[in-house]
C-alpha cells in the first residue's frame, strides 16, 4: 500500500517538477544518509525542491510509521514540513535524523514548530533582519579544514554531548561564539532510543567543512572563529582596503586586518622572535596595533599561514616550549635543534640534529672539568701545570679548541645561540632572534659601546 | 617595495595633504621616489619656543615591514634639541622604537615630532651634552637653541654675542658647524670650545 502511494506520488511530483520554475539551475538530487532512532541508517537521493513532508512520506514506510508520526531532525532543529530541501542547507551525504514518536502526545505539548537554526551566531544584535537577509549568501563562519588542508567554509552542527547522536533538538539558539565553543551552555533533548539523557540533555557543537564530502563522524574541522564576514565594510589596519573576509583581534577594541595583512604580521612577528609562550593559548602573539590583553586565543588561526611558514609557526613553538621546559638550543651556528636534557648530566650531544657535543652550562664544545667563565681570558700558561704527559696533551688540544670556539663564537645574551664574529666590529646581530648585542659586554647593543669600543 | 606598505604610505601621503595642519602650513611631506619608500617631511617650530620661525626637514624613510614597524625617521636640519642628535639628526622618540603602533600614521608621527619639540625628555636623551644643558644651564639651553634655530631653519632670534664668539673661531681656521657645535657644548665658553677644538 505505502509502495503505490509512493510510486503514484513521484509520478506526481516529476509532473509538477517539470512545470515549476527553477529557482536553482542545479537540480540535481542530493545523496543523503538518514539515520533513525532506530538505529538504522538510509542513503536516499533528495530532490532540493523536495519539502520535509515529501522526506517524511519516503521515511515513514521504512520506519513502520505514518508520515504524521516522524520528525526530521537536522543542526538541533525539528524541521517544519514546509521547509524546501535547498533551504537546509544540507551538503551532499549529509546526515538527517529521522525519529519515530512513540506518544503523538508528546508532539502537541512540545516546542512550536522552530525555524532553521540561523547558520551564522551574529553577536551584532544591531544588524537589522534586512540586512541580515541580504547578506545571507556572504555571510560563513570559516575553519581549518585539514582535509583540505585550508581554509574553507564551515557547517555549524549539533549533536548530543553524551551520546553523540545528531537526533538532537536544542531549547534555545546559540547567541555567541560562547555558547557554541564552551561545553554545556545550550540544553536540548536527545531523540536517541538508548540515550541515557534523553528528555534533558547538552548540546555539543562542532564544525565541518563545507568543501568537500563528508568522510564520516569523525571528519570535523577546527573554527577560526576571529575570521568573519566583513558585513559592516571595516577597513583593514594595515592596508586600509575594505576587504570581504577579516580576521578581528581579541582587543577590546577589535582591530580588525585583511588576511593578506595578517599573514604578513604573523610571518614578520615570528622572524623576529616575538612571538610569547603563553600557558593558555600557546605560542601567539597580540594585536597589531599593541594593545592589552590581545593575544590570539586560538592558535589553528595560524593555520592561515602557507606550509613553510606554519613549519616555522611549529618550530619556533617547539624550540620556546623546549627553553621553558629547562631544556637547551643546539648553539652550533646554523642548527638550533631544541634538546630536552638531563639535569644530571652536562655532557649534552645534539642528537637529531648535526651531532655536536656540547656542555649544557656553558654552550661551549663540550669540556672535561670547570667550565671557562666568559669574561677570563684563557692563559696558555695554566696548562704547563698539568703534570701527567699524556693528559697534558689532551688538555692542550681541549684547551686549544675551546680558544677557538671562544674566540669566534659567543652565544646571543637573549637566546644563548652561538653567533659567530667576523672582522674587527664588536657590534653583533644575532642570527636566531635578530637581537643587536655587544661581543665586548655581551648585553644589548648601545651608543655607550659606540662611543668605547665599537671596533677593537 | 611591499604591496601593504606602499598601498598603506600612499593613503596616509593624501591624508596629510588634506589635512588641516598641511592648510596651516604647520606640517608638510614631499614624495622622493616614485613606491613611496622615501618620503621628505617638514614640520614648523612649535610656537612659543625656542625653534618658534624655523623650518625644519625631516627624512622618512619606509620599511617593507610598515606598517608593522616603524618609518625611520631623522632630522636632516640641524637642531639643537634633548632627544635629537645634533650630530646625526637621530631621534629618540618612543614611537619611532617600541611604544610604535600600526595604527599610527605619517601624520600621527609628524604631530608627535612637533610635540617633542615643544616638550623635551631629558630624562630619556638621545644627545647627553644637549640634556645636560638643558638641565643645568636653561637659559643657555634657550637662546642655543634658538640660535641654531636661525642658522639652520630661518627663525629670526640669535644673539650678537653668539655670533661674535662664532665668527671669532672661523677667525683661526674653524669651519662653522664645528665651531657653533664646540661652542654650544661648552655653554659658549670660548676658551673651552678652542681647548676642545685645537686641544
Ligand atoms: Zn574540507
Ligand atoms: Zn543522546
Ligand atoms: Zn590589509
Ligand atoms: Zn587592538
Ligand atoms: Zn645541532
Ligand atoms: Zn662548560
Ligand atoms: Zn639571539
Ligand atoms: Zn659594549
Amino acid at each position: 500500500m505505502a509502495d503505490i502511494f509512493n510510486f503514484i506520488f513521484g509520478v506526481v511530483r516529476n509532473i509538477f517538477r517539470m512545470f515549476s520554475s527553477s529557482r536553482n539551475p542545479l537540480n540535481n538530487s542530493l545523496n543523503i544518509f538518514i539515520k533513525c532512532n532506530t538505529g538504522n541508517t538510509l542513503t536516499v537521493g533528495l530532490d532540493p525542491k523536495w519539502d520535509i513532508k515529501d522526506v517524511k512520506n519516503i521515511i515513514a514506510p521504512k520506519l513502520g510509521a505514518n508520515p504524521d508520526e516522524v520528525k526530521i531532525i537536522f543542526a538541533g532543529k525539528e524541521l517544519d514540513d514546509s521547509i524546501i530541501i535547498e533551504d537546509c542547507d544540507l551538503g551532499e551525504q549529509s546526515t538527517l535524523h529521522a525519529v519515530k514518536l512513540k506518544d503523538l502526545s508528546i508532539r502537541a505539548t512540545k516546542q512550536k514548530k522552530c525555524s532553521l537554526l540561523r547558520e551564522t551566531v551574529e553577536d551584532e544584535d544591531e544588524i537589522t533582519l534586512l540586512q541580515e537577509k541580504n547578506n545571507r549568501d556572504k555571510s560563513h563562519f570559516y575553519v581549518y579544514c585539514s582535509v583540505c588542508a585550508a581554509m574553507k567554509i564551515g557547517k555549524l552542527r549539533i549533536r548530543c554531548s553524551k551520546c553523540k547522536s545528531g537526533a538532537f533538538t536544542v531549547d534555545t539558539d546559540p547567541k555567541s561564539w560562547n555558547d557554541v565553543l564552551k561545553p554545556n551552555k545550550i540544553s536540548g533533548h536527545c531523540e536517541q532510543n538508548d540515550c541515557p539523557d534523553g528528555v534533558f540533555g547538552w548540546a555539543q557543537f562542532y564544525f565541518r567543512c563545507a568543501e568537500h564530502i563528508c568522510q564520516g563522524e569523525n571528519d570535523i574541522a577546527v573554527p577560526l572563529y576571529l575570521l568573519k564576514n566583513n558585513l559592516r565594510k571595516i577597513p583593514c589596519l594595515a592596508c586600509t582596503e575594505i576587504k570581504d573576509i577579516v580576521f578581528v583581534f581579541t582587543c577590546r577594541e577589535a582591530h580588525v586586518t585583511c588576511l593578506e595583512c595578517f599573514r604578513v604580521y604573523a610571518v614578520l612577528r615570528l622572524r623576529e622572535r616575538q612571538f610569547v609562550l603563553d600557558d593558555s593559548f600557546g605560542y601567539t602573539i597580540s594585536c597589531p596595533v599593541g594593545c592589552e590583553n590581545s593575544l590570539i586565543d586560538e592558535c589553528h588561526h595560524f593555520k592561515l599561514l602557507t606550509k613553510e611558514q606554519y613549519e616555522m609557526y611549529q618550530k619556533f613553538a617547539t624550540e620556546e616550549y623546549i627553553l621553558k621546559a629547562g631544556g637547551v638550543l643546539c648553539p652550533q651556528p646554523g642548527c638550533g635543534e631544541g634538546i630536552i636534557v638531563d639535569l644530571k648530566c652536562d655532557k649534552i650531544v645534539c642528537v637529531n640534529g648535526c651531532g655536536y657535543v656540547f656542555c649544557r652550562k656553558c654552550l661551549q664544545g663540550y669540556h672535561i672539568g670547570e667550565c671557562n667563565s666568559v669574561d677570563n681570558n684563557i692563559s696558555i700558561d695554566n696548562i704547563q701545570h698539568v703534570t701527567d704527559p699524556a693528559k697534558a696533551l689532551q688538555a692542550r688540544w681541549d684547551e686549544a679548541t675551546n680558544v677557538a670556539i671562544r674566540v669566534t663564537t659567543k652565544p646571543c645574551p637573549k637566546c644563548r645561540t652561538a653567533t659567530e664574529r667576523s672582522g674587527g666590529c664588536m657590534h653583533m646581530i644575532c642570527t636566531r632572534c635578530s637581537f643587536h648585542w655587544c661581543w665586548v659586554c655581551q648585553i644589548e647593543w648601545s651608543r655607550d659601546c659606540m662611543g668605547t669600543h665599537w671596533f677593537g | 617595495m611591499a604591496n601593504i606598505a606602499s598601498q598603506r604610505i600612499k593613503r596616509e601621503f593624501k591624508e596629510v595633504i588634506r589635512s588641516e595642519e598641511v592648510a596651516r602650513c604647520s606640517i608638510k611631506v614631499e614624495l622622493l621616489d616614485d613606491n613611496y619608500s622615501q618620503l621628505k617631511g617638514e614640520i614648523a617650530g612649535p610656537p612659543d619656543t625656542p625653534y618658534e620661525g624655523g623650518k625644519f626637514l625631516l627624512e622618512i624613510k619606509v620599511p617593507e615591514t610598515y606598517p608593522f614597524n616603524p618609518p625611520k625617521v631623522k632630522f636632516l636640519t640641524k637642531v639643537w634639541h634633548p632627544n635629537i642628535s645634533s650630530v646625526t639628526g637621530a631621534i629618540c622618540l618612543d614611537i619611532l622604537k617600541d611604544q610604535w603602533a600600526a595604527a599610527m600614521t605619517l601624520r600621527t608621527v609628524l604631530l608627535s615630532l612637533q610635540a617633542l619639540m615643544a616638550s623635551p625628555e631629558p630624562d630619556d636623551p638621545q644627545d647627553a651634552v644637549v640634556a645636560r644643558q638643558y638641565k643645568g644651564f636653561p637659559e643657555i639651553f634657550i637662546s642655543t637653541a634658538e640660535h641654531w634655530t636661525n642658522i639652520y631653519a630661518g627663525g629670526s632670534r640669535k644673539k650678537e654675542e653668539y655670533s661674535k664668539k662664532i665668527e671669532r673661531l672661523m677667525g683661526i681656521g674653524c669651519n662653522m658647524d664645528q665651531a657653533l657645535v664646540a661652542l654650544s657644548g661648552c655653554n659658549w665658553d670660548l676658551d673651552k670650545a678652542i681647548e676642545q677644538i685645537f686641544g
